[in-house]
């Protein structure tokens, strides 16, 4: 929490400096006293609360570079604390709005859940976008809320199909799969030579939906129609994805890929168990660091096209938000404000190689882009990526759905048995439910 | 003059000044003293036990969604988790998971106690390695658990191929129905020191003359273990597996990083459920009414085992 340095002159305040300056008053007089305790208005410290980061370098800069620069600008210390990673944070920011304690300010995730707890963070919004190229319009699907910007987005954590290179050359396929049905071709290829594809399908964060509503989307489906009124999935293209799914976990998947929770694909891909998963470029970045040979042969494909001819991508996106409950929003605010000027945000988001992708157009030619070239479609995911409500609104219902693996469920279930019928009727349930 | 002097001492008792000789003598009222020392005790559990559960209660009658202010919905909750089949999913779970895991536990306790119970040597050390799992936290012995049953590199498929008794080995977290038995063979491995000790302090008050009396009557081995061991031990073993299911029926921290209650909610728990709509969804009203509901069973539990205990 943000902790002033003196706040409003108490009785106990008065006590403690005058305690402390008593031999000094006879030197200085006691109207000095009382000037001290109105002297400084600003926090002593800003708690900001982040997400345990695959990126190291780019929790080094924070540390290394801003941190002490804005201590030296403006004498406030940043307290960087760090939280569990992925959807294992959700719960933490979750209890923080919920008790009313805790950070000022916090990398947000999921923040449909508890926009409330949020302040108004319009003006640092706008102005970002103004100086730096305008915002993506998905992105503010997500902020802005009943017109009023509640969170400042901060980046995409890009989810694109992970492939050995290698294995797909050696099994004939030269390039990465466009179609869904080239991929279930290529995997039924590579399980047959022992390298199964291995796609996240368990009660997870993001490495299941990332790949399962592109999925949907590209066979014509959405989950909710476009006010959030009415569940669209009830549909037959929502049997035929089921049914695609089915053939393509029995045929070219890793058996343990239903119970699959975050890290599961990492290990897998890095133990040269699968040759694909859907993931963010961590993988890359661990094995370039750990296993360099693994690290030359990994590369990156876009999610395939389905029936419709379309190609989606979901959205993982980290935003900043400032908690209604910090005892001093606006310092917090004017930290964000600094944090995301150009000056700050430019050559802290370089040092993460664009791992956050921001979502201002003033980074879709920065010559960033171009330092590791199978980083380079990740930047494909701004263009053609919804966020998983698409094209419904992102609210406290739909991150209930996702939040409890209603959709991902529907897919688990038909595998391990249920009829593909009663499946999405189970899912269609739920979910009005949940909408009800 | 006698008769007055008397009606003058119990008409005026003499009054000692409530100096430290009082104060003391107040403490050491048993019914004084006995209160001094349950206080704080009992204020702990008020503060940390009895505050989150009447919280909890409150809750659960009220859609309460995460930073919004609490509506009242009477049973609501309870009704919309009736007609939930996720939640009927999770409460099926953790019968079966707190039963299978608890006959594991009760009878490989028992197993466990009769062998420490022999003398062979090293047996201060071996008693001492199998509270390991007792010892070690929850959390860092399941994501040891997490590499065993990895299907390509864990301990459990190497060995089914090394002897040559598959050729790749299930896969332990992907199948709904072994999914289950892995968080059950977890459990037992982390809570069987818990039985193999308590019925080990029960053995050791078993008096040797009945089994020596039993010995001359003729019983053999197995015998005197049904005849003197066994009844001996019943009240250990009662409470022992009475306090088991409490906390099985609870387990959270196992499913929760080896599975998330997957795939498909085939490990889902009672706990878990209520973790993931309060924490993970928002809804607090709802979570609160899942974990409510384990309560009856904690209370009915709680109920024999005061009813045996003062029986005993």
């Amino acid at each position: 929490m943000a902790q002033p340095a003196h706040g409003k002159p108490t009785r106990r305040d008065f006590l403690k400096v005058a305690a402390g300056a008593g031999a000094a008053a006879g030197v200085t007089g006691a109207p000095w006293v009382v000037r001290d305790v109105h002297a400084q208005q600003k926090p002593k410290v800003i708690v900001f609360a982040r997400e345990s980061s695959y990126v190291k370098n780019f929790d080094v800069h924070f540390q290394n570079v801003l941190m002490p620069a804005y201590e030296k600008e403006k004498g406030i210390k940043i307290d960087y604390q760090i939280q569990a990673a992925g959807g294992s944070a959700v719960p933490q920011l979750v209890a923080m709005v919920e008790n009313k304690s805790g950070a000022d300010l916090a990398w947000v995730q999921q923040e449909w859940l508890y926009r409330e707890g949020l302040v108004d963070v319009t003006d640092i919004a706008e102005d970002v976008g103004k100086q730096q190229g305008g915002w993506y319009d998905e992105i503010k699907r997500l902020s802005i809320d009943k017109g009023k910007w509640k969170s400042v987005p901060k980046g995409n954590i890009g989810q694109l199909m992970n492939y050995r290179k290698d294995w797909f050359e050696e099994a004939g396929i030269k390039s990465f799969p466009d179609t869904w049905d080239e991929f279930l071709e290529a995997g039924i290829k590579l399980k047959a030579k022992g390298h199964p594809f291995g796609m996240s399908m368990g009660h997870g964060f993001a490495d299941n939906y990332s790949w399962l509503y592109p999925l949907l989307w590209s066979y014509g489906v959405t989950v909710m129609d476009k006010d959030g009124k009415k569940v669209a999935l009830d549909s037959s293209e929502t049997a035929k994805a089921v049914e695609y799914v089915k053939r393509l976990y029995k045929e070219a998947c890793i058996e343990d890929c239903i119970g699959w929770l975050d890290p599961a694909n990492n290990k897998a891909f890095l133990t040269g168990q699968i040759s694909c998963t859907n993931n963010a470029y961590s993988i890359m970045v661990s094995a370039k660091r750990d296993l360099p040979e693994m690290g030359k042969v990994i590369d990156h494909g876009l999610n395939p096209k389905g029936p419709t001819g379309q190609r989606y991508h979901a959205l993982v996106p980290v935003t900043h938000g400032v908690f209604a409950h910090s005892k001093d929003p606006q310092a917090a605010k004017d930290f964000l404000r600094w944090l995301m000027d150009p000056k700050q945000f430019r050559p802290w988001i370089a040092s993460g190689d664009m791992y956050f992708a921001p979502y201002l157009h003033a980074f879709d030619k920065v010559p960033e882009w171009d330092i590791e070239p199978r980083v380079k479609p990740f930047q494909k995911v701004l263009e053609t990526g919804k966020l998983t409500s698409w094209p419904a609104p992102a609210n406290r219902q739909h991150g209930e759905v996702i939040n409890r693996w209603i959709v991902i469920d529907m897919f688990t279930k038909a595998i391990t048995g249920t009829p593909t019928k009663t499946a999405i009727a189970d899912a269609v349930a739920q979910i009005k439910s949940i909408y009800s | 003059m006698l008769e007055a002097s008397r009606t003058g001492a119990l008409a005026a008792p003499v009054r000692q000044p409530l100096g430290w000789g009082g104060l003391r003598g107040f403490v050491e009222r048993e019914s004084v003293f006995s209160w001094l020392i349950i206080t704080p005790p009992v204020l702990f559990l008020l503060l940390f036990l009895g505050y989150p559960f009447i919280y909890g209660v409150y809750l659960s009658f009220f859609h309460k969604e995460v930073a919004r202010e609490p509506a009242f919905v009477g049973f609501g909750n309870f009704v919309k988790l009736y007609n939930d089949p996720i939640f009927w999913q999770s409460v099926r779970n953790t019968i079966i998971f707190t039963g299978a895991a608890t006959i594991l536990k009760a009878s490989g306790g028992l197993a466990m106690a009769l062998v420490m119970n022999q003398n062979f040597k090293m047996k201060a050390f071996t008693r001492a390695a199998l509270l390991l799992p007792f010892i070690v936290p929850t959390v860092l012995s399941t994501v040891a658990w997490q590499w065993i049953f990895d299907p390509g590199m864990g301990l459990f498929n190497r060995l089914l191929i090394l002897m040559g008794l598959a050729k790749t080995g299930p896969s332990w977290l992907g199948n709904p129905t072994l999914a289950m038995v892995s968080i059950i063979m977890v459990n037992t491995w982390r809570g069987l020191p818990f039985f193999g000790i308590s019925i080990l302090a029960g053995l050791q008050t078993i008096p040797q003359d009945l089994h020596e009396s039993a010995t001359i009557d003729g019983a053999g081995t197995w015998g005197r273990f049904w005849y003197v061991t066994l009844p001996s031990l019943l009240p250990v073993i009662f409470i022992v597996t009475t306090f088991s299911i409490v906390i099985t029926f609870f387990d959270f921290q196992l499913v929760y990083v080896l599975t998330g209650g997957g795939p498909a909610n085939s490990t889902h728990l009672m706990a878990t459920y209520a973790y993931s709509l309060s924490m993970g969804a928002g809804q607090m009203g709802l979570g609160s009414a899942v974990a409510l509901s384990m309560v009856p069973v904690l209370g009915l539990l709680l109920v024999i085992l005061t009813f045996y205990v003062r029986k005993d």
